[in-house]
């Protein structure tokens, strides 16, 4: 295999725990930690997935939201919310006029709309290099009761909304979505936080009888 | 086990698990559920601690967590608060302030020593001579504190975990589990909390020997069990009170920070002891105490005992013991009208004489001082606290209870700024005017018999709920018309003293009235001089009657005394709860692991790591050797420098060459597209912030680089002025985004040129130019840049693949003799430049004017951040000038430290060093200095002043000092 060009900002910080590894739109990334029993079990009680490698899309601009609608894509209402569009990607609406598109593995509109020359006229393309998690599990509340200073457990992320916090000292994006009919927490930092934030996640998470998930479990390679 | 008496109703003990531990070498014996304190009074043990200073006897106070009598070391931890620590079975514990054990301790002469040490002794006894003060100091310090800091307890990261609800209650007595269940019934989530182990606060012990109340208790607790919308925490008390509801709540096992919407405090109150000589002894306790040791622990606090007391309550302690078979030889009550008949008809009933008028002049020690033998019992005038010791009897006994009256546990009141008011009507502080969302139920609110208690509860809930937004009936509170529940001033004079008030300092009446002779007469410098208070019961004992007593020297109404500030956290917290597992985040490059692998040695620059230098696996280089070496490199052939930690930010719009122009000092309003100019940031008192490189990538868009430790202050001014100025500009920050490398030395421009497809020849790229294009195949934004190397690109791409550009240049740079570099070659190299680093070689004072910065500065525009101090500045004559220098060829003398002071020929400071370094190319010793400015000129010799006094000459010089190997020395 061909050595990847990408490599996902949490990759030395996995590294100790040797994962099994492929490429993922170019991208090396985690496929799995260990047997998908135990990762089955680290995702119900508390697990964590480093899902960077998927394709990202940054719009910011006074005429961003004019230009998505245009696109074709269904925007959130409101700042801090967000849509599944019929394709099965994300897109975040993080201010009034700034918006994060996150393709699933089945879609490349995020790298679709990245190849297009779009700066000027209003709207700019924002380079996005996110460190970006899955966070699973019943224990969840005891995990967000430590690194969190706000009450993400009340009704918050509910009815699409999107919070911008403090997660263990970093700024970072949360969601609440449902993957494989499973509620989870979508995290997305900067990434050059991320191996910090990986760690520390990790770190309490194990306390809890949890650990990592790899990609795999959350997303079927073709 | 000889004072443990028959099972009783609603105990906290599990007599089918004994448990077996060691005291003081003696083997004891507990159940679970039993506190230390309590398995050792059970098996007749009543020495559990020394005090503080005097190193006398003492045993229960308390008995909850409110006083230090009981400290003990396991060993390993210290300061076990034996009164409330559960057993633990095997376990070895030892009283903490002893020499020697402490039945024996050594140190107990100091009690005999104690008229010849006063409170403000040591002030003023070891001051002088002078050079005797550190023997004395070492002394002191050896002979004070209480348990010893064990240096290698160990490490355990408590979690500061983070909570929410509508509604804190906080005292999970009457009032409070009436509170709780009464906003939970609204459907409010609430949090019950309370420092002991069970709910039920005085519901759990205080029966006046008719247990009915106990029904009362198990239903209220069944109720808040069966609600799931009630969390109770017990064991665990909240610690102080921050804005916004923030109360911390401190349990064995950490912090739990609870941000609630409204806060009900109902916290109780403080039992208060009377003051009588030898107060202290073991056997003497509060009421509370013995009623809690009775009914929570099923232990006799002791056989045939005198209750002394200036309220009610001494005579529910009474009926208390007598319904276990302790033998109460008497109530003696200091009030001369004593108690209701109804109340006093009881105790009478009992068999127990009751002394109206009367009080406990002194209780008599046992031989040893280590128990109490009996008690002098006098005749007691309230208006002058002086016993009548004419009329006085003697009365055999092993124990006495005392009750005085009660402080109100009010310091999260105070915190949260409640306005406190002295109720005259039951001599207690009492809540004013509470502050918005704060409400206060039950005893601390001054509210006392049980039913009212209730009720107070439900009323301060429905405030609560309805300050929450919703309507609900506010119940009145019905309080029956009964005697005051503390004693105005319940001190009894005595000429020997020994009448102690605050027993964690073992301070006594006659230290208040001497304070106040020697003019601390106002609380806040009597706490101080006398220590009041500031023990680790922080004055839950002793600052009401240190209140009273002043009052009574100063001749004024308590009100008019004050108290003192109870600040958090008001309860004693272990440093390792507030330490906690600690959040510090570090950002890492793409290249980190790189860096890492290839013997980067890895620091932290601000919340970067970053590779200070390189140490190739199998060499046996020295920092100094490697930094040479790299530095070497870039000179000679080529290095690579990761520079990703460069703020990176966009500035998009129509508006965007206006903003920088205004934003920064230079002008960038006619910059051509794909050329960069250097962006430097004042503040509005023109003091120099940061410095960077602005690029022009098209006519409505920049790329600005700052300071690596500075990108997030410049991002958000930047934003801050976006919106002051009105701007059509759009801001993003690609700090993190982008990975960044500079390639840099003579040979760079063949490494560049291999792998991209920019023409980046000199006459196609030349220093300043701005190209985009692909490196290594990768999208990349590629400067020709001077900082550190005259010939020198920074590549700039998207962070996920920095490795890969990286990793490419690295092994295309091997044919030319490519070394990385790290931030110690870097600050080397440019200095051989001679640029200098904002705020390293200028500091929170700078201006440009002073640090050669002229140029960049267009004080021709309209307007930009800082202009207008500068303007001020330009009209004045500068004292100091910022000026590269070097050390004279061959200099091998004491080597000056960044920092050493300029120093003129009249010994004056002019200046001082702010970098200075070897430099292996040039062979010589060069640096940055403040002088005054008429020495900044090229060939002016200035001194420097070393660590050691040395003074050694140095040439300012002009930059970049490359000159000095073309003139070989000068």
């Amino acid at each position: 295999m061909q050595d990847a060009v990408l490599t996902s900002p949490v990759a030395f910080a996995q590294k100790v725990r040797k994962p099994v590894l492929g490429q993922i739109n170019g991208m090396q990334a985690a496929l799995s930690f260990g047997g998908v029993n135990v990762e089955a079990q680290n995702s119900r009680i508390l697990g964590i997935c480093d899902v960077s490698c998927l394709d990202r899309f940054g719009l910011k601009g006074p005429k961003a939201a004019e230009w998505l609608q245009t696109s074709g894509m269904k925007l959130p209402a409101t700042a801090n919310s967000w849509v599944l569009q019929d394709s099965g990607s994300l897109l975040m609406r993080l201010g009034n006029t700034e918006f994060l598109l996150e393709d699933s593995l089945e879609n490349d509109l995020a790298r679709m709309f990245s190849n297009k020359a779009l700066d000027g006229g209003g709207i700019h393309k924002v380079i996005r290099s996110d460190a970006a998690f899955i966070v699973s599990g019943e224990r969840t509340a005891a995990l967000f009761s430590e690194v969190c200073a706000i009450d993400l457990d009340n009704g918050m992320l509910g009815d699409n909304r999107l919070v911008m916090t403090v997660i263990a000292g970093v700024s970072a994006t949360i969601i609440k979505q449902t993957l494989k009919g499973q509620p989870v927490y979508r995290i997305w930092c900067d990434g050059t936080f991320g191996p910090y934030l990986w760690k520390t996640l990790l770190g309490i998470m194990e306390e809890h009888g949890g650990g990592p998930v790899g990609f795999n479990f959350y997303y079927t390679l073709n | 086990m000889t004072h443990r008496i028959a099972k009783k109703r609603g105990e906290w003990i599990n007599r089918d698990k004994p448990l077996t531990f060691e005291y003081e070498g003696q083997m004891v014996q507990g159940y679970e559920g039993d506190t230390i304190s309590s398995a050792l009074w059970a098996n007749g043990i009543k020495v559990l601690g020394r005090s503080f200073k005097y190193h006398r006897a003492r045993g229960i106070l308390s008995f909850a967590n409110h006083d230090v009598n009981a400290l003990m070391t396991d060993g390993e931890d210290t300061n076990i608060r034996a009164d409330v620590w559960p057993v633990a079975d095997n376990s070895k514990l030892q009283a903490v302030n002893t020499k020697g054990g402490v039945y024996k301790d050594k140190n107990k002469f100091i009690d005999h020593l104690s008229p010849f040490l006063p409170v403000g002794f040591y002030y003023k006894t070891f001051y002088k001579p002078k050079k005797m003060f550190p023997f004395w100091e070492n002394k002191i310090r050896k002979a004070a504190g209480l348990g010893m800091v064990n240096f290698n307890y160990p490490r355990i990261t408590k979690p500061k975990l983070h909570a929410f609800c509508d509604v804190l209650v906080v005292g999970a007595g009457a009032s409070g589990l009436s509170a709780a269940l009464a906003a939970a019934a609204e459907g409010l989530k609430v949090i019950l909390v309370d420092e002991n182990r069970h709910a039920g606060g005085s519901l759990s012990y205080d029966y006046a020997g008719d247990q009915s109340a106990t029904d009362t208790l198990n239903s209220l607790i069944s109720a808040v069990e069966a609600d799931s919308n009630i969390r109770l925490i017990t064991d665990a008390y909240a610690g102080g009170y921050y804005s916004d509801h923030l109360v911390p709540i401190v349990g064995k096992g950490g912090i739990t920070k609870v941000r609630a919407k409204t806060v009900i405090v109902a916290t109780g109150v403080f039992e208060q002891p009377p003051v009588f000589r030898y107060n202290d002894l073991p056997g003497v306790m509060l009421g509370s105490a013995a009623q809690r040791l009775v009914h929570r622990y099923a232990v006799k606090p002791f056989e045939k005992g005198i209750i002394v007391t200036a309220n009610d309550h001494g005579y529910r302690t009474a009926l208390d013991l007598v319904s276990v078979g302790v033998e109460v030889v008497a109530v003696i009550d200091m009030r001369r009208d004593g108690a209701p008949q109804e109340l006093s008809q009881k105790v009478k009933d009992k068999g127990i004489p009751v002394h109206k008028g009367s009080c406990i002049y002194e209780a008599v020690p046992a031989k040893d001082k280590l128990s109490i033998r009996e008690v002098v019992v006098c005749p007691y005038d309230e208006t002058t606290a002086e016993a009548d010791t004419g009329l006085s009897v003697r009365l055999k006994c092993d124990g006495i209870a005392m009750s005085a009256g009660w402080a109100p546990a009010a310091a999260l009141l105070y915190q949260a700024g409640t306005k406190m008011v002295y109720s005259y009507d039951i001599e207690q502080f009492v809540p004013e005017i509470l502050p918005e969302g704060v409400f206060a139920a039950g005893k601390v609110n001054g509210i006392f018999n049980l039913k009212s208690r209730l009720q107070d509860g439900r009323r301060a809930a429905a405030e609560a709920i309805n300050y929450l937004g919703k309507a609900v009936e506010v119940e009145a509170v019905v309080q029956p018309a009964i005697a005051r529940h503390s004693h105005p001033y319940p001190i009894v004079n005595h000429p020997k003293g020994k009448n102690f008030v605050d027993f964690d300092e073992d301070i006594q009446v006659k230290d208040f009235i001497n304070a106040a002779k020697e003019g601390f007469d106002n609380i806040e410098l009597m706490k101080r001089f006398t220590t009041v208070g500031m023990g680790p019961s922080q004055g839950k004992h002793s600052n009401m009657n240190a209140i009273r007593i002043l009052a009574r020297i100063r001749q004024l109404p308590v009100e008019k005394v004050g108290s003192t500030t109870a600040r958090p956290f008001f309860h004693p917290t272990p440093i390792g709860h507030l330490g906690g597992r600690g959040f510090h985040p570090h950002r890492y490059t793409a290249m980190h692991q790189w860096h890492v692998e290839n013997g980067g040695e890895m620091m932290e620059a601000g919340i970067w790591m970053r590779p200070a230098y390189y140490v190739p696996v199998g060499s046996r280089l020295t920092a100094s050797e490697a930094v040479q070496q790299e530095s070497g490199a870039v000179r000679e052939k080529v290095g690579m420098i990761d520079g990703s930690t460069l703020g990176k930010i966009e500035v998009f719009g129509p508006d965007a060459g206006i903003f920088l122009e205004r934003f920064y000092t230079g002008k960038f309003a006619d910059q051509k597209v794909g050329g960069s100019r250097i962006a430097m940031l004042l503040d509005e008192a023109g003091v120099m912030v940061d410095d960077g490189v602005a690029v022009r990538m098209a006519q409505d868009q920049f790329y600005v680089s700052t300071n690596s430790s500075n990108a997030a202050t410049v991002y958000r001014e930047m934003q801050r002025n976006v919106q002051l100025w009105k701007m059509q500009v759009t801001l993003v920050n690609l700090t993190g985004a982008m990975a960044a490398m500079t390639v840099a030395g003579p040979s760079s421009r063949t490494l560049v040129a291999a792998l991209t497809d920019i023409d980046v020849s000199a006459p196609a790229m030349p220093d300043g130019a701005f190209r985009t294009g692909k490196v290594a195949g990768i999208d990349a934004r590629v400067m020709r840049v001077s900082f550190v190397a005259d010939l020198a690109f920074e590549i700039h791409v998207p962070y996920q693949t920095g490795l890969h550009v990286w990793k490419a240049l690295m092994e295309k740079g091997q044919s030319l003799g490519i070394r990385p570099f790290g931030t110690d070659a870097q600050r080397l190299l440019r200095l051989e430049m001679g640029h200098h680093l904002i705020s390293h070689d200028t500091d929170g004072l700078t201006n440009p004017f002073e640090a050669h910065s002229e140029s960049l500065v267009a004080m021709d525009k309209p307007f930009f951040i800082g202009q207008r101090s500068l303007k001020i500045i330009a009209k004045k004559q500068l004292n100091k000038k910022l000026t590269t220098f070097v050390l004279d060829k061959g200099f091998n003398s004491e080597l000056p430290k960044e920092c050493n002071l300029v120093i003129d020929s009249a010994n004056n400071i002019t200046g001082r060093v702010t970098s200075i370094s070897y430099s292996r190319h040039l062979d010589r010793y060069i640096g940055f200095a403040f002088v005054p400015p008429e020495q900044s000129t090229a060939g002016a010799r200035f001194q420097i002043r070393t660590d050691s006094g040395a003074m050694i000459t140095a040439t300012a010089c002009k930059a970049p000092f490359f000159h000095l190997l073309e003139n070989r020395g000068e």
